[in-house]
């Protein structure tokens, strides 16, 4: 119908730019209708005793409208089209032939491509367009055509692929880019700076999916996070995260080498796409682990490489220390010792003033240790992993010894844990210190007291739920129920507002409502804790002593403080899944924790099959005493890493690290449709997104591009249908009008 | 007689006879409740109120357990408050081995133990609070009956934990105060008879029980006075030296179980 009245179809409308060919001169026009409006007044004015005002007015406004679509006639509508120039332009076929276009069922994706591609400008060849093909991966390749393609791509990198196309055609005349592909990127997908620089080039993307959103029959092992490096005797747990898009029930199993170490059974249920299951491990002898995480296939299933993924886990055999400051003799002091006491890889060192001039020392390796009292240097307190401050005032501190903890954290990397106290935390002063800023709370000033021996129910927070610290069961369920079960603690501390990066693992229950009990924040290098009492102990009091959960807490408490504190010289390897490349990251600082520089790094880099060479690891420039590189692995499986530092040809120092790499696996996970990214390309280039079943918009949306070599065509519109109706509308309507009104 | 009259001398004779108990069993010392109300401190004074065998039964006045009650704690406490920075409650606290409430105080106190008699359900509690964490202190009883007595319900307490003696090298002796010269604390009854010993008991053993960590859970103190030294520590006549060893003794037991 639109076309009938209007001549042309609605997208010619929307894609064209109204002219008018008319060469009247515009004085000329403005003179016509000043007469032609003054003569119709004047007329209407003379026959005033005929016509009552309202009907004159009715009468006026439809001449005038008349009058204008007259003087609108005259100036020769016209729509103006930029179409390609036929024969003069080109448009890039690109063909996404990574790993995940081979999954369909009758039919995969990469024909469904394929046909997409081959079909699309069948039906017209008016245009002449000079087709380029391409294959889409890690880069994008020409090739002269798609007969011989199979889905052989390790990865996908559409920004990086079509970035590829878009300057390979910078001097030729792209119309446009037709990319059929499921979407799928392993390389982290489109940023808003990838988008940015494809429309920069001012060529359309137009997108042809191909594929399903969703796949019922596939589960996939989405993630596994769990700490790298642990201490021996642990017990790791394993957050595994699953995606499905169904309802199914499955069986999570996790193998140390060969070794069945765990197998449980996970349901996954139908109103949530993603599942979250907690896996208890434990990992005994000390050295590295290979540990892997795999589903069970659900009932039709085809994929399966998306069901495993491995992991290293060092356990090191390294003694830890932490140092532990009290202000006075109390329970909580006693109750902890004792909860580490089996413990083979912490090691507490406390300073316990028991009298006001009377400090009582434990743990120490020799009388000298600690003989003058809290340390006094940094290469003294920095030998420590972590420190622990009780019951003591800020101000039995000197300023100097302050700004030594808070370079301990900030600097050092180590762990501040601060516990509840009538003369810790605000009431100590520390509020007002120079570790203010270190803390993850806003302190209340000293003059208020804040501490109250009032037993106090303990509440587990959500974060607190998911932190592996504060596991006291092997379920999310039963370790709920494990803290609801837990007795009042003996007293808490108001700790005052958080800070922005701070998280509250704990809340205590009082009288004036739910409180913060256990909150961190990472700070500098380090982080800091505080546990609002010191009245743990009366859940090793007030439970049967089989129960561990008080031992346990304190464990898993103080292996996180000291697990992420990092050692004066370290290496960690870094790489994604299916990614090419592994990242090497060493640092190397002295005793006292300041970067070193003056050193040459070089890393042995060995497979587990006994391949090896060397590479030498370049300073960084933004950090200093950190040296990298990058290496290409050349097969699947673990790599040890020992990075030495040289200094005048000596070496002084070496540092170790390993990894398990498993090549081409990217594709294998995460390759549902990913809809959103291309409508987001197409929108982002000026193109558009299509389905399988709306490929015939296609040639129009080739012909119209707004880039190559254009023409540009002229169409009269004054001539439409609708306009001859609109005056014989007006017209007619004046007439019937008149005849009503007897002015005829 | 008016009508009633003998009716009205009995009750008021009934009465007066009841006044006068009431009254006399308050002169001296009164009757000291069975729980303490509540006082704010890290550390809390509690003496045991222990079942005590037929010669312990003590009288209607005063059971064996309260001796030295409440000077001997009401002097302790305040030596700890000067002598540690111990935050101390300044009264103490009574409980039965059965009250619940006994696992809020890792720290008890026993006296006269030779004449106690734990049956089998306090001796079950009394074991389950020290492998918790509890520490017991015991003082006050001499002479072989008495040691036979107090092992009687200890061994029920723990039947596979041998009772020995205290090294010398032992941190209980030497957490605060270094304890390499012991003496015999005596009771008041010294400042009559000269004498420091009492029904036999003329050597001073200090000895006690270790759990499988090698931590003292019970400090047997046995033919010495620490209470009574801690109760006279105002009076004149008691030496200032025996007094002074108490005061050390209690808090070293003190200090060595909130780090042990």
């Amino acid at each position: 119908m639109f076309e009938f009245l209007f001549n042309y179809p609605r997208d010619d409308y929307a894609r064209s730019e109204l002219i008018y060919a008319g060469d009247w001169p515009l004085w000329l026009l403005v003179l016509l209708s000043t007469a032609a409006i003054a003569g119709i007044s004047w007329f209407l004015y003379q026959r005033r005793s005929v016509v009552r005002p309202p009907q004159m007015m009715t009468v006026w406004v439809l001449q005038i409208a008349m009058l204008a679509l007259v003087i609108w006639i005259l100036q020769q509508p016209t729509l103006s089209t930029e179409q390609l120039r036929a024969g003069e332009n080109a448009v890039a076929f690109v063909l996404d032939i990574s790993e995940s276009m081979a999954y369909g069922e009758s039919e995969s994706r990469l024909q469904q491509a394929m046909r997409s591609l081959s079909t699309s400008l069948a039906e017209d060849s008016s245009l002449e367009l000079a087709v380029q093909h391409y294959e889409l991966s890690d880069r994008a390749r020409p090739v002269d055509s798609f007969l011989d393609t199979e889905p052989s791509g390790t990865e996908t990198s559409i920004a990086a692929s079509l970035t590829d196309v878009l300057r390979e055609a910078r001097f030729n005349p792209l119309a446009a880019i037709v990319l059929s592909s499921d979407g799928a990127d392993t390389r982290g997908g489109l940023s808003p700076a990838d988008l940015a620089e494809l429309a920069g080039f001012g060529v359309p993307i137009h997108t042809i999916a191909v594929g399903r959103e969703s796949i019922p029959e596939d589960i996939e092992l989405t993630d596994v996070l769990l700490p790298n490096k642990v201490l021996p005797g642990s017990t790791i747990t394993a957050r595994v995260s699953i995606r499905h898009d169904d309802a199914a029930n499955t069986r999570i199993k996790v193998y140390n080498g060969d070794a069945l170490l765990e197998s449980l059974p996970v349901e996954l249920r139908q109103d949530t796409r993603s599942t979250t299951a907690w896996v208890n491990i434990e990992l005994a002898e000390a050295g590295h682990h290979h540990l892997r995480f795999s589903l069970d296939g659900i009932p039709g299933e085809q994929e399966l490489r998306n069901n495993s993924r491995s992991t290293l886990v060092e356990v090191a055999d390294q003694e830890y220390r932490i140092l532990y400051f009290e202000g006075e003799p109390r329970w909580e002091y006693k109750f902890m010792r004792r909860a580490l006491a089996g413990d083979e890889d912490l090691k507490i060192v406390s300073l316990l003033r028991v009298s006001p001039n009377k400090y009582y020392r434990q743990g120490i390796d020799s009388p000298e240790q600690l003989e003058n009292g809290f340390p006094a240097t940094r290469d003294e307190l920095f030998s420590y992993d972590a420190l622990i401050i009780g019951s003591v005032e800020a101000a039995s501190l000197s300023g100097e010894q302050q700004k030594i903890i808070h370079d301990f954290v900030s600097e050092r990397g180590g762990s501040l844990l601060m516990i509840a106290g009538p003369n810790g935390l605000g009431n100590g002063g520390w509020g007002q210190s120079q570790i203010a800023d270190v803390l993850p709370v806003r302190l209340p000033p000293s003059t208020t007291n804040s501490f109250f021996r009032k037993k106090a129910a303990v509440v587990l927070t959500p974060q607190g739920a998911d932190d592996q610290m504060l596991r006291l069961a092997d379920t999310t369920d039963a370790n709920r129920q494990s803290w609801n079960e837990l007795p009042e603690v003996a007293d808490y501390q108001v700790t005052g507002g958080l800070k922005p990066a701070a998280v509250t693992l704990l809340n205590v229950m009082t009288d004036v409502g739910l409180l913060p009990l256990l909150v961190k924040q990472p700070f500098g290098r380090g982080h800091s804790y505080i546990l609002a009492t010191g009245g743990t102990w009366r859940w090793q009091m007030s439970m049967p002593v089989e129960n561990q959960s008080h031992e346990t807490f304190w464990r898993q408490l103080l292996r996180a403080l000291v697990a992420s504190a990092p050692n004066s010289v370290s290496l960690t390897a870094s790489g994604d899944a299916g990614s090419t490349e592994i990242s090497l990251r060493s640092e190397f600082r002295d005793d006292a924790f300041r970067p070193v520089n003056d050193i040459a790094v070089t890393a042995v880099v060995t497979h587990q099959d006994g391949d090896s060479w060397e590479v030498e690891l370049a300073p960084s420039v933004d950090e200093p005493g950190v040296f990298q590189a990058n290496i290409t692995p050349t097969a699947s499986g673990t790599w040890y890493f020992e990075a030495v530092a040289e200094r005048n040809g000596e070496p002084i120092d070496v540092a170790r690290a390993s990894i398990h790499y498993e090549s081409g696996q990217a594709e294998y996970f995460n390759f549902r449709r990913d809809s959103r990214a291309l409508q987001r390309l197409s929108e982002a280039t000026g193109g558009r997104y299509l389905e399988l079943d709306e490929l015939d918009a296609l040639p129009d949306l080739l012909r119209y591009s707004s880039s190559g070599i254009t023409e540009t065509d002229y169409r009269p519109i004054w001539d439409a249908p609708a306009v001859f109706l609109l005056l014989l509308l007006l017209k007619g309507g004046e007439w019937m009008l008149r005849r009503r009104w007897s002015t005829i | 007689m008016p009508k009633g009259f003998y009716s009205i001398l009995i009750a008021l004779t009934a009465l007066t006879l009841i006044g006068a108990t009431v009254v006399w069993g308050q002169s001296g010392e009164s009757e000291p409740p069975r729980a303490v109300r509540e006082a704010p401190g890290e550390f809390q004074f509690v003496r045991l109120a222990y079942t005590a065998n037929r010669y312990g039964q003590g009288n209607w006045r005063r059971q064996m357990w309260q001796t030295d009650w409440p000077d001997a704690e009401h002097h302790f406490l305040k030596g700890i408050s000067r002598l540690t920075r111990v935050a101390a409650a300044e009264q103490g606290r009574i409980l039965t081995p059965l009250d619940q409430s006994i696992y809020d105080f890792p720290w008890i106190y026993a006296v006269e133990v030779g004449y106690w008699h734990l049956n089998t359900q306090e001796a079950a509690r009394l074991r389950d609070y020290l492998l918790r964490g509890g520490f017991l202190m015991v003082d006050d009883f001499h002479g072989a009956w008495e040691w036979s007595s107090f092992v009687a319900s200890m061994q029920r307490v723990f039947p596979d934990r041998p009772i020995v003696d205290i090294p010398e090298d032992d941190e209980a002796f030497h957490v605060i105060y270094d304890l390499d010269h012991r003496i015999q604390i005596p009771s008041r009854m010294y400042t009559y008879t000269g004498q420091t010993w009492e029904k036999g008991g003329k050597t001073p053993h200090w000895r006690g029980i270790y759990d499988d960590e090698g931590r003292l859970m019970v400090s047997i103190n046995f033919n010495m006075d620490i209470g009574d030294a801690w109760e006279h520590a105002d009076w004149p006549d008691y030496p200032e030296n025996m007094t002074a060893l108490a005061y050390r003794f209690g808090i070293n037991y003190l200090i060595y179980a909130m780090t042990h």
